[in-house]
This record gives C-alpha cells, structure tokens and sequence, in this order.
C-alpha cells in the first residue's frame, strides 16, 4: 500500500489542478463556441438574426421575446465602432461582452434617452477617435449584443429597418 | 505492478476526476444562486466581473451572454410550489400580479435551457400579453394541450421542464428585497 502513498498524492494534485484549469477555461471556451456560432455573418459586421425557435438556437436560453443583433468582435485589427438605433418607446440594450464572459458594458434606449449613440471598444493602449465615449476591454475577441423587445414575434416585420440601422466596423479612420 | 504503472493510474485517475470535478461544480446553473424566492432561484452577481470562477463558468454554461442584475434579473424555477419537478406531462397555473420591472416574462425550457417544439408555437409570456382580471392578476396554464379557456403555455409530454421568469430593469423596491418580492406562483393541478 506504502507504494502507492506518492501515486495518489500526485493524482491528487492533478485532480485539483485540472479541476482548477479547466473551470478558468470553461467560459473561454464556451464564448470561442459562440462567437463562431453567431459570427457566419463576418466578425466584426452586426447580424440581424432571426427570433429564437426550436430549430434556431445560437445560445442556451434564448429569449423568444426579444430580436437579438450581434456583432462578434475581434480588436486585433484595431477599434471597433458600435453604432446602436433604439426603438422609440421599447427596451432596447447594447451589452459588450469580453472573452471571459464578463460584462464590460452595458446601455439601454433610457439612459440612452432614445438617441442613437456610438460606442468605441478598444484594447489599454489602441489609438482612438477623438470626442468618442469609449469603452477599454482586456481581451481582443468577444461579443457585442443588441436586444430589442417584441411585444408579438409578429412585429419583427416592422421593426426590422430600424433594428439594422445599428452596425459594428473596425475603426479604419482616427478623425 | 511497476511504479511506473501506479503513476499512470493515477496521473489519469487525476485529470479524469479533475474534469469531472470541474463540469460537476459548474452544472448548477442559474438555479443554484444565493437567493430563493418559493421555487425561484437565482444570484445577482451574474455577469459582473466580481463573480466567481465557478459562478462564470456556471453561468457561461447555462445563461451565456447573461445581462447584469441591474439590467435583467433572472429567475429559475424547476419545481412547482410543493417542491415537486415540473412534468410536461402536468397542468399548472402559473399566475401572479404585474411585477416590479419594465418588462418581465416567462419562458418554457427544456432541462438542459433550449426551446422545445410546440404546435402552437409559444414558449413565453409577458407582462404585454398576459390579461389581468378583476384582481388584477393575470393566469396563464401549462399543459401539453390546450387548456379550456385562458392563456397557454405548452409543455411537453414526457419531458420535465424548467422556467426562466426575467425581469428587465427590476424596480427599486424589488432590488432593495428580491426574497420579499412577490413572484409568480405555479401550482399543480393535476397530471
């Protein structure tokens, strides 16, 4: 038995350091997923998606309430410029996620006062435009998210226009 | 046995059980927040970087891309009000006042958090189609057929389900005492 006293403990301090790791990667991971799930319209471009069904389900626990405009990101190439329309008099809100899954931002069409508004999302350190609010993240990838509020799935039809007025590019240009 | 043996075994025995540690800490979902209300469960630490390693990865496997409690408070539920799984192959009235919140609703998953297949296709209701009655209270039944009369959430025969109540921008008062907070009620009515 004496012989397997160092087997166990070193299966043991794997055990925990695996366990360790692989809790760290697990949101990692699981936002790489959907990323490329909600990017086959392009990294850095805002898609339109269709309302959430059975047969249509990026993420877990979609709500089928709400029309969701995604722009997955990736700062490598420089800053992003977020663009985001409300609707007037619904719930709208743009959250920027980071690689971690953390919320690095959040804005609804209130504080928004209704007005369109653009946000800069860039790494410590990228050159961005003057005079825009900006919003620094620690990582290059993640996902930016634009809810919008159906009272009826029906409405999708007319508010689809001003739901794609919203857009996301990288920064080409500093003035 | 070899030395060289045992410390295979257990080197494998050691990341197997690692991994199985860390799916095993990170399956409670959002169910096993800090804070019950009757069936409902849920954390308010959700998507702010002060949660928790296990709270991110629990949260990035059950409600990834989750919002902050001060924009979205969500809410699961996978028992009845007696304590009981729900059943898809039950009725229940899920019932209750408007809340505290812009705008609130209620959406039908299975277990594992995906919308199921309906013939009526409806997965949700929402303080802006529920219908308040002289109480002002508003009634909704699950049943996987239709109900009689009143509204319709459609559950599924054969498949346990769970329900996620979010409400978007809560009140003052609900943010001051979510465990006071008066939630919707789901009691069974029969099988």
């Amino acid at each position: 038995m004496r012989n397997w006293l160092g087997p166990l403990a070193l299966g043991l301090v794997l055990a925990a350091a695996t366990a360790w790791a692989a809790i760290a990667y697990i949101p990692y991971g699981l936002m790489n997923v959907a990323i490329d799930r909600l990017g086959q319209g392009g990294v850095n471009t805002m898609s339109h998606g269709n309302l959430a069904t059975p047969a249509r389900q990026p993420v877990v626990r979609p709500s089928p309430d709400l029309a969701y405009s995604s722009c997955p990101y990736d700062l490598a190439a420089g800053p992003l410029a977020i663009d985001v329309t409300p609707v007037p008099g619904r719930y709208s809100s743009l959250s920027i996620f980071d690689a971690a899954t953390d919320v690095i931002f959040v804005r609804n069409d209130v504080e928004a006062a209704g007005k369109p508004f653009r946000i800069i999302l860039a790494r410590e350190g990228q050159a961005v435009p003057a005079g825009a609010q900006i919003v620094r993240a620690n990582h290059d990838r993640g996902i930016a998210l634009i809810r919008l509020l159906l009272k009826d799935p029906a409405e999708i039809g007319k508010l689809d226009t001003v739901r794609r007025q919203s857009s996301c590019a990288t920064v080409t240009k500093l003035k | 046995m070899k030395s060289w043996h045992r410390y295979a075994i257990t080197m494998v025995g050691g990341i197997a059980v690692g991994l199985g540690a860390a799916w095993w800490f990170t399956g409670g979902g959002l169910t096993d927040g800090a804070i019950v209300n009757g069936p409902w469960t849920t954390s308010l630490g959700f998507g702010t970087k002060a949660t928790d390693p296990i709270t991110r990865a629990a949260v990035a496997r059950a409600g990834l891309l989750a919002l902050p409690a001060k924009e979205t408070v969500y809410w699961s539920a996978k028992t009845d009000a007696a304590g009981a799984p729900l059943d898809g192959n039950c009725r229940y009235g899920l019932s209750g006042k408007p809340l505290d919140a812009r705008w609130w609703s209620v959406t039908i998953y299975d277990e594992a958090g995906y919308l199921v297949a309906n013939p009526a296709n409806i997965w949700s209701v929402n303080g802006a189609n529920v219908t308040l009655d002289g109480k002002g209270e508003w009634r909704v039944t699950i049943a996987p057929t239709t109900p009689a009369d009143g509204a319709w959430l459609p559950g599924t025969k054969g498949q346990p389900f769970h329900l996620t109540l979010r409400m978007y921008n809560p009140g003052p008062g609900f943010r001051a005492d979510p465990v006071k907070a008066v939630l919707p009620q789901i009691v069974q009515e029969g099988c």
